[in-house]
């Protein structure tokens, strides 16, 4: 019951500031969850669940090959594994997976795509895109129309 | 005695079995120069108003001796006295303690000589402060997050929103509770085949939100739990008061990280800290 006959040392531990100060909140949206409305973060954000509306982010979007988006998504980079139904605007990087499935219009500064992904809309990478929560005024580098299979 | 101080203790200690140790802890303090009035928890006794009256006779340092069940006795109306708090566990369960940095016994009369004092964040469901948790175990609830999206399992799931975070299991899953955002936690269930027989477990994953506030709400009545306080309704809003609670805690706090700390000391020693980072948690198939 009493403990104070036996004092436990924590001195071995160490102090908070060795592994917090963390730049921003992640965010994780996991199988299983659902998401409906405009979902707007200042961090990175993985989504493996469902998301009906919109995404914003100022950091990393990544979408997990288990994930469904109907959303028009904006953020400054983005690793895309899953389903998105709606447009994608990357203010730099896009990396799309294999697995990934993008019914609707791509805008980005530079992307790289693994052969098996499938597109379905214009596609416009190295154009200026908007930054997350701005209109964009795209300039077109490069654009495709159509079914895209790698 | 030193009027500046003020120790509430538990009613537990009244027990033969803690004799022994509230005499050392109070000598301890009396060679600190820090024994200070007591007020006694009881049944029927108002923790509020005994509290308030220590504060009005001078006390400008609470100290709550006991276990974190003393400490979820004390919380939700301390943030609004114009007081520092400090924490002596005597027993567990002492969760809080750990994360506070604050080992058990009269070691506690170091760190609170110490005073390194810490303005940590509130959570607050409703009309009540928590420093921990509100927990929802297993619910079909959803979140409303800053009123502009919604966040619920499909299936079903347990559903917290943390502060400073609380023991689940064998783990003590730490929020930060200096970053000025609470932390929602969605673990939903899932269907798996156990012999003929199809049970909903919880998934390994959990989604995790930071908000300011946010609203949960269910169509049937839910029971969620508050610092250990069982509530019960349809509805209830959460938000977060930023650097709301002055108190004293010991070097090996934990307060400005997040993750999972894993307790593998026979004593309940944390010995390990594991960062969550979403590169550990994700990765592509090749």
């Amino acid at each position: 019951m009493s403990m104070f006959t036996s004092p436990k040392r924590e001195d071995d531990m160490p102090e908070d500031h060795s592994f917090g100060g963390r730049p921003s909140p992640a965010t994780v949206i996991a199988g299983g969850v659902r998401v409906e409305g405009d979902f707007t973060s200042q961090g990175d954000v993985l989504i493996e669940g469902e998301v009906h509306g919109n995404v914003t982010t100022t950091g990393l979007l990544t979408v997990g090959p288990q994930a469904k988006l109907k959303a028009g998504v904006k953020a400054e980079k983005a690793i895309i594994a899953g389903i998105i139904e709606g447009n994608l605007e990357v203010g730099s990087h896009l990396d799309i997976k294999s697995t990934a499935s993008i019914l609707g219009d791509i805008t980005c500064q530079t992307a790289s795509v693994e052969s098996g992904a499938t597109m379905d809309g214009r596609v416009e990478i190295g154009a200026k895109a908007a930054q997350p929560g701005q209109k964009h005024g795209a300039k077109a580098a490069a654009s495709h129309d159509g079914k895209e299979d790698e | 005695m030193n009027p500046a101080y003020a120790y509430i203790y538990d009613d537990f200690l009244s027990d033969r079995g803690f004799e022994r140790d509230i005499a050392s802890l109070e000598t301890k303090l009396n060679t600190f120069e820090l024994a200070g009035r007591i007020g006694r928890l009881a049944l029927f006794r108002s923790a509020k108003d005994l509290v308030e009256d220590l504060v009005r006779q001078g006390a400008t340092t609470v100290v709550v001796v006991g276990n974190d069940t003393t400490l979820d006795k004390t919380m939700w109306f301390l943030p609004d006295l114009d007081v520092t708090v400090g924490y002596i566990p005597v027993t567990g369960p002492n969760a809080v303690a750990k994360l506070l940095g604050i080992p058990v016994g009269v070691e506690a009369c170091g760190v609170l000589a110490a005073r390194l004092i810490e303005t940590i964040d509130m959570g607050r469901v409703d009309d009540r402060y928590f420093l921990t948790e509100i927990s929802l175990p297993a619910t079909i609830a959803s979140l409303e997050i800053e009123g502009q999206y919604n966040v619920s399992s499909m299936h079903g799931g347990s559903l917290t929103v943390r502060n400073l975070g609380g023991r689940v299991g064998s783990e003590m899953v730490v929020a930060d509770a200096k970053d000025g955002f609470l932390e929602a936690v969605i673990v939903p269930m899932e269907q798996e085949r156990s012999s003929s027989l199809w049970k909903r477990v919880p998934t390994a994953k959990g989604t995790s939100i930071h908000l300011r506030h946010g609203v949960i709400t269910s169509k049937d009545p839910v029971e969620a739990v508050v610092d250990n306080h069982a509530v019960s309704g349809f509805r209830f809003e959460v938000s977060v008061v930023p650097k709301k609670l002055r108190i004293i805690t010991g070097r090996g706090r934990r307060l400005g990280a997040t993750g999972v700390l894993q307790d593998h000391g026979r004593n309940g020693t944390v010995r390990s800290a594991q960062k969550r980072s979403l590169t550990a948690r994700f990765s592509f198939p090749r």
